[in-house]
């Protein structure tokens, strides 16, 4: 027996979250999907499939605002952001779940970053597993499945005319009214089959190919714009400014990119990494050997999207593939 | 023999020769089904090249990084344009690049693991399919020579200002400003950008539409008079913002008000790069 | 509060502005909150993040002492939009303040060795208080030579100090620019030559340098001719960095930050870093 909702009484439960919290779910923007405020349940995007951008931005917003500094009075005080409102996250796949848990290990380190916090307690995720695997995707080779529900509040596995439900944790317990679940006679379907690539001692690889030819190549065609960063679940580089606005000043983060220009360039003109191979060997080496070496995990969860929107098809898979290769060629 | 043996046999020559260090051409992708850049810099790796209706890239934009290096290319009319641009900027030397000009049948539209038949906006309305210039030619040149046309810039000049800004600002508040548009752009090489720049400071790091819509506005009119309609920046923008609208108009105007376009030839002076005092404009007057 | 959000600057105001030469100008910071004032406590080594509200904040090597107790000294030269704003501020101005951040000098491991201090241009500014604590605890420290370069005279930073520095026992200043002026009587060579013209024995000894990535790479060949090994080597990397807390990823060298894990290092710990910077 599991515990089973219909589709029907999945949306008028989604319906009434939406009422008290923020319901952030898939929906179709243009050809695009993407997870935003949903306004009506019923644009909710059940299909299979990746959002074209990951929905770490609710943890870790494109811009947010640190803290403003109020002038009145004639003193001057530092007034921080806070994370007020209640969100959940429906729909969200395993593999950027785990993301999200990949994201607590800088962002959670003590001094912890106190914004990305807040948006984390605040938020409850409820997950969709997937039925079937899209063919840019390799969750399994990154230490996620695609039924994995250990990063999720409350997991969802899609089974006829409903939702198997798995209440993962206290926070996803709380959200779920008293008696919305059935019991049910249905069993999950067989988890899809997902590529898989050779990921197994990939950091130990990483080290002995540091130095090799091989990222000048690679680099040759990179065109380093931000894409891959940007749809990344796991990526977090930022950049920090003050701006001015509505007459105050406000100190703002936004995403940043190891490939952007002037990453690394310190005032005075010095650019320790400006040659392109060095730049693109970096995102490669952040993934796959430096966070490897200080938190244990890839930097990488599989969900296939920078394969999919590199405009020139720098494949994380393939990368992977030679850098395995190379440790034997480079000797020879 | 076809366009892709062509290009392999001509490519092996050029690096058998030592003519060039490195033949910038097309693979196949990882996902099977479409192209991406290959840079050839031995002669045995050649026959990895390939040409279809899915190199969509304009590969000149690599021409930069190869400054001073003999290198060959392979490049459809839009991409010929690019190199003609890039020469008459002073950013290449023409002797220092070989051209392997391609006439084209028009891209197709394309996605991750999927080709479609359905030819590319950009390829749709485009007139020229022979390049304007080249050393070696893949294919038989044909003599069309169409009036260019601007049929979605139209139905944009049709709109009201109000409905034109309504439109914009639902593009712009997707923008991600990852850039990829300029990073594929093969006219915007500015060492330092404006995007970048901090004194003075022209747009801020907010990735919000009030600083979206700076970002696009001005990159669009530092390519005015400059664009060669290869649409990179719409193909490689992963948020479908249809910045080709941006580029046309602009590339509308500098035609109707210069009798200019970009890259037809590398030696006339681009209108914004000159100043005539006895050009007068019937604008704003 | 302010514990709980480490990207939170402490509110300080400018005590005073000096001018060390035509681009470097002298900031004494004092923190507002007198429990935050009472709590700092920094080595010499470690950086602050310094605001200039409205335009951002920049991190800077502190160059007083933190046992002094006094008011917070950083030498900043305008380079940037932030450095810009901080030299346009007058004292009373109120900023902000981070830190401290990162490791420190191993002045423990410098006790009863001779010491060859070597900094150009603005880069000598953190090596500052290694000189203050070493002639405030005179004795705990062999033979102590200073070398401070420059562009030209006026490039020099802290002068004021350079009188009770040649005067204090067992010390000697070497002072050095690349181009000299009308007034200028002392020595014109590059910092790797007069590492090399002043033949200092690597026994029992070290060597901390910092300054521009060109002269350290010079004065380090220098350094191994006269025999210094690796480890008897010790300078500071500077990168481009946002938070200080190893999370922005900007300024790691491999699989180090140089916030975190830096910015101090010995060259054995830079030569074993995998990517070289």
């Amino acid at each position: 027996m599991s515990d089973y909702i219909s589709r029907a009484d999945l949306l008028s439960w989604l319906e009434k979250v939406s009422q008290s919290r923020d319901l952030v779910a898939p929906v179709k923007i243009e050809d695009l999907t993407l997870f935003q405020k949903v306004e009506r349940v019923e644009d909710i995007v059940f299909d299979p499939g990746n959002t074209d951008l990951s929905p770490k931005e609710f943890f870790f917003p494109k811009s947010e605002v640190l803290f403003y500094v109020d002038r009145s009075d004639g003193r001057v005080e530092l007034v921080p952001a806070e994370v007020e409102q209640e969100t959940v996250i429906f729909g969200i796949r395993p593999c950027d779940a785990k993301g999200i848990a990949v994201l607590d290990l800088p962002y959670l380190e003590e001094p912890a970053d106190a914004l990305y916090r807040q948006h984390r307690e605040k938020t409850t995720l409820v997950g969709l597993s997937c039925v079937s695997a899209c063919p840019e995707c390799f969750c399994t080779s990154m230490g996620t499945t695609p039924d994995d529900a250990s990063n999720v509040d409350i997991m969802l596995t899609e089974v006829e005319e409903g939702f198997i439900v798995q209440v993962v944790t206290e926070k996803g317990k709380a959200l779920l009214p008293e008696g919305l679940l059935s019991s049910k006679e249905v069993s999950p379907p067989a988890a899809p089959s997902v590529a898989s690539v050779p990921s197994e001692g990939i950091a130990e690889k990483m080290h002995q190919v540091f130095d090799s030819p091989y990222w000048d190549r690679l680099a040759d065609r990179c065109l380093h714009c931000n894409v891959c960063s940007y749809v990344c679940p796991t990526c977090y580089c930022f950049d920090v400014r003050d701006l001015r606005s509505g007459g105050r000043v406000e100190r703002v983060r936004s995403w940043e990119s190891c490939q952007s220009p002037g990453f690394t360039k310190i005032a005075g003109g010095y650019d320790p990494r400006a040659a392109k191979g060095p730049r693109l060997r970096q995102r490669f080496a952040h993934k796959l050997l430096y966070f490897v070496e200080k938190f244990g995990v890839t930097h990488c969860v599989g969900c296939g999207r920078c394969v999919r929107s590199c405009p020139v098809n720098i494949d994380i898979r393939e990368v992977i593939q030679d850098v395995q290769g190379l440790g034997v060629k480079s000797e020879a | 023999m076809n366009a892709t043996e062509q290009i392999v046999a001509k490519a092996r020559e050029l690096l058998e020769s030592g003519t060039v260090e490195c033949v910038i051409g097309y693979e196949r992708a990882t996902d099977g089904v479409n192209a991406r850049p290959l840079f050839v810099y031995q002669a045995e790796e050649a026959g990895k090249l390939i040409f279809d209706q899915t190199c969509a890239h304009n590969l000149a934009k690599y021409l930069l990084n190869r400054k001073g290096k003999a290198t060959a290319i392979v490049a459809k009319p839009c991409d010929v344009r690019a190199v003609n641009l890039l020469i008459n900027e002073h950013q290449v030397e023409r002797d220092k690049v070989l051209i392997i000009g391609v006439v084209c049948p028009g891209m197709v539209e394309t996605k991750w693991g999927r080709v479609s038949e359905k030819l590319r906006q950009a390829c749709e309305l485009c007139r020229e399919h022979t390049p304007v210039v080249y050393d070696f030619l893949v294919g038989e040149p044909g003599d069309e020579e169409a009036a260019v046309e601007y049929p979605d810039v139209a139905r944009m000049e049709a709109l009201s200002i109000e409905e034109r800004r309504a439109f914009w600002e639902e593009q712009f508040s997707r923008c991600i400003r990852c850039y990829a548009c300029r990073q594929a752009c093969p006219g915007c090489y500015c060492s330092e950008c404006f995007a970048e720049r901090l004194d003075p400071l022209w747009v801020g790091i907010r990735i919000a539409p009030s600083e979206s819509w700076i970002w696009n506005t001005m990159r669009a009119f530092h390519l005015a008079g400059r664009c060669i309609g290869c649409n990179q920046c719409e193909r490689v923008c992963p948020m479908n913002i249809p910045l080709s609208l941006l580029n046309r108009k602009l590339e509308k105007e500098t035609l109707e008000l210069f009798g200019y376009r970009a890259g037809v030839d590398a030696e006339t002076p681009a209108p914004f790069a000159t100043f005539r005092k006895d050009e007068k404009l019937e604008v704003g007057e | 509060m302010k514990r709980d959000n480490p990207l939170l600057p402490y509110l300080a105001t400018l005590d005073e502005v000096v001018d060390l030469t035509p681009d470097v100008k002298l900031f004494r910071i004092e923190l507002n909150d007198p429990e935050v004032r009472e709590s700092f406590d920094y080595q010499p080594g470690q950086f602050v993040f310094v605001s200039a509200f409205g335009t951002g904040e920049s991190p800077f090597g502190l160059t007083s002492v933190g046992y002094r107790k006094g008011p917070l000294e950083v030498a900043v030269r305008r380079v940037g939009t932030v450095t810009g704003s901080l030299h346009d501020l007058e004292p009373g101005a109120i900023v902000g303040v981070r830190g401290p951040f990162g490791n420190h000098f191993p002045l423990d491991e410098f006790k009863g060795k001779d010491l060859f201090i070597i900094g150009g241009g603005i880069g000598f500014a953190p090596l500052r208080p290694v000189i203050t604590s070493i002639l405030d605890h005179r004795e705990d420290y062999g033979e102590l030579t200073i070398l401070n370069g420059a562009r030209t005279p006026s490039d020099l930073v802290f002068a004021p100090e350079f009188d009770s520095w040649a005067a204090a026992p067992r010390t000697k200043l070497e002072l050095t620019v690349d181009a000299g002026d009308e007034s200028w009587t002392g020595r014109v060579a590059l910092i790797p030559r007069v590492v090399a013209e002043l033949g200092f024995s690597p026994e029992n000894a070290i060597a901390v340098i910092c300054g521009p990535p060109i002269m350290i790479h010079f004065t380090l060949i220098e350094l191994k001719k006269l025999g210094f090994a690796d480890s008897q080597i010790v300078t500071t990397l500077e990168g481009k960095m946002k938070c200080g807390l190893g999370k922005c990823a900007r300024c790691n060298v491999g699989e180090k930050y140089i916030c975190r894990d830096g910015p101090v290092f010995t060259m054995e710990q830079i030569s074993q870093l995998i990517e070289q910077f």
